[in-house]
């Protein structure tokens, strides 16, 4: 259908409005990308002498968050830094190497990966330059999961994770005694968190500072995909209780003086223990224990109910056992 | 006009449209929200995903129960076909390629079809992923062996549920030069011989899959028995 003069004038018009407002959109867009860039914005925390904390958010990966989830340290000593944990990602590990310029002119002197958890090493690339050790059973389980977990990490935070690749530890770490720096550092291997032997806990011993990693969630559910059994991990946090410590780093959550996250994981392991042994007894399914109220004395831990249901996926298929009748 | 609920579920998915004829064929249909299908919100292990569901609000009995999900490639889970005295509660593992609805259509005993649907998310893979089973190479020694329980009901008096877990690769025949062997019968037979419920499985049911069902009368032996499209016949006593 032909359009008179008029009407064709008017829809010119209509064009060059609708092309200014789409211009609007792009000039306000562009102004918010560049407000919001892909930034970490870390701030160390001076916990104890010469030793800082980086702590996370208590939250499951999102692309708000970039895998900033996780807490990583590091100690100034008069031999060096040494980096405890290098974060989810590239970007991370990199703005953490930043952060930790500006805090002193020391050079890295070593890096530690406690676990096999991609939030714990796919920072690593940012310290190729220096020898980066871990247990040897860490090792082997980032040497066979490492690229599938660097693949789920893309799909859940998305482009936070661009360049980053697994770069395996080249040390291998055993429990012992070591001084390094004028600090004198004690290495111990668990299991509760991350399988046999698998799990790396530091106590400095010069500062009072026990870095748990992953062994200790505060006020953060505890994740239990590769979890020998809660039995073991409570075992593991009793060993822990024995410690002269006097400040704690868990992997998750605030830094305290107290003891209370290790009376939190105890009471915590407890009751998912039992909620899923009577729950098994009653011959409840798995959709019904997912659904497992979470009692008032957890209020502060975060991301419960979820986490519930991912334990219930790991571990009640065991539980369930434990109540049926063998073949005959 | 239909109900807004009715709309949404419906629109969910756009294989709706395409999987209801496969299981409902022409037949008229309505989205129930008492048909209850419960599943995790996403997907921890996707090839180990339980579904429950529960048809019990409804106030008459059931001929059959048909699920599936809509967006795996094998869209069939299970049906089930219950005799006098079982209830309309079923639950089972079964395998998620990707994030989808869950439908569980039910047949009431007037000829009605009421659907009820669920959703899972998930990162994907489970029916083009080979079983653990297969990976190992020692399911032969184990295929076919039952662990089994009864459990009385606390919330309902006077039923117990019969919960097992059967060894079985569940090989979806989706994976190269593996082809599909699975569990596709399930019966559970009274004391006298008389069945008590009926259960066709496909092979998006899990590897090892547990299955329960409720039942209202108790104090009976009964006999469980499974086929496999191979022939294979494993039973024993619940």
């Amino acid at each position: 259908m032909a359009m008179n003069s008029n009407e064709h004038f008017e829809g010119v018009a209509m064009v060059f409005k609708h092309l200014r407002y789409a211009l609007m959109g792009l000039v306000f867009c562009g102004s918010w990308v560049q407000a919001n860039p892909l930034d970490y914005a870390l701030t160390p925390k001076e916990i104890a002498p010469n030793t800082w904390v980086v702590t996370g958010l208590t939250e499951d990966f999102t692309t708000q968050n970039g895998g900033n989830i996780v807490n990583t340290a590091f100690i100034v000593t008069q031999e060096g830094v040494l980096v405890l944990d290098t974060g989810p990602s590239k970007r991370y590990g990199e703005a953490l190497r930043q952060v930790i310029s500006e805090v002193t002119e020391q050079p890295i002197a070593r890096v530690y990966n406690s676990h096999h958890h991609p939030d714990h090493f796919l920072g690593n690339q940012a310290f190729a330059d220096v020898d980066i050790y871990a247990l040897a059973t860490t090792i082997d389980l980032i040497k066979s999961r490492g690229e599938a977990y660097t693949e789920n990490m893309y799909r859940m935070v998305g482009d936070w994770m661009r360049g980053t690749d697994v770069l395996l530890p080249n040390q291998i770490q055993t429990s012992g005694q070591e001084i390094i720096g004028g600090h004198s550092l004690r290495f111990m291997a668990f299991s509760g968190h991350s399988g046999a032997q698998a799990d790396l806990v530091i106590l400095d011993e010069t500062t009072g500072v026990l870095f748990a990693f992953d062994l200790v969630f505060y006020d953060r559910a505890l994740t239990t995909p590769d979890t020998p059994g809660l039995m073991q991990w409570l075992e593991d946090i009793e060993a822990l209780s024995l410690l002269d410590f006097k400040t704690l780093v868990p992997g998750h959550g605030e830094v305290t003086s107290s003891t209370k996250p290790l009376e939190q994981m105890r009471e915590y392991l407890k009751w998912l223990d039992q909620v899923l042994t009577d729950s098994a007894a009653q011959g409840l399914v798995a959709t019904e224990v997912m659904r497992v109220g979470i009692p008032e004395r957890f209020s502060s831990v975060a991301l419960a109910a979820q986490e519930l249901q991912r334990t219930v996926s790991h571990l009640y298929p065991n539980y369930e056992d434990a109540f049926f009748a063998e073949s005959f | 006009m239909l109900p807004n609920l009715v709309v949404a579920q419906a629109h969910d998915s756009v294989m709706w449209d395409y999987t209801r004829k496969m299981f409902l064929g022409d037949a008229l249909y309505q989205f129930d929200d008492r048909i209850r299908v419960s599943l995790p919100e996403f997907a921890e292990d996707s090839m180990q995903v339980p579904v429950s569901v529960d048809a019990s609000a409804i106030d008459e009995s059931i001929v059959k129960m048909i699920t599936w999900a809509d967006y795996n490639p094998i869209q069939h889970i299970f049906t089930y076909h219950p005799e006098p005295g079982m209830l309309p509660q079923v639950s089972i593992t079964f395998k998620v390629q990707q994030s989808t609805p869950v439908r569980a259509a039910v047949l009431t005993e007037s000829g009605q079809w009421l659907v009820g649907s669920g959703y899972v998310s998930a990162a994907g893979g489970g029916c083009t992923l080979p079983s653990e089973s297969r990976m190992n190479d020692d399911w032969q020694s184990s295929l076919g062996q039952i662990r089994a329980g009864r459990f009385s009901s606390t919330d309902q008096p006077g039923a117990d549920r019969y919960k097992f877990r059967i060894m079985h690769p569940m090989d979806s025949g989706l994976v190269a030069n593996i082809p599909s062997f699975y569990l596709e019968q399930v019966e559970l037979r009274s004391a006298n011989g008389d069945l008590q419920v009926r259960l066709e499985l496909s092979p998006a049911v899990s590897e090892n899959p547990s299955i329960s069902f409720d039942l209202l009368s108790s104090d009976q032996n009964y006999q469980l028995w499974v086929r496999d499209n191979d022939g294979n016949e494993f039973q024993r006593a619940l």
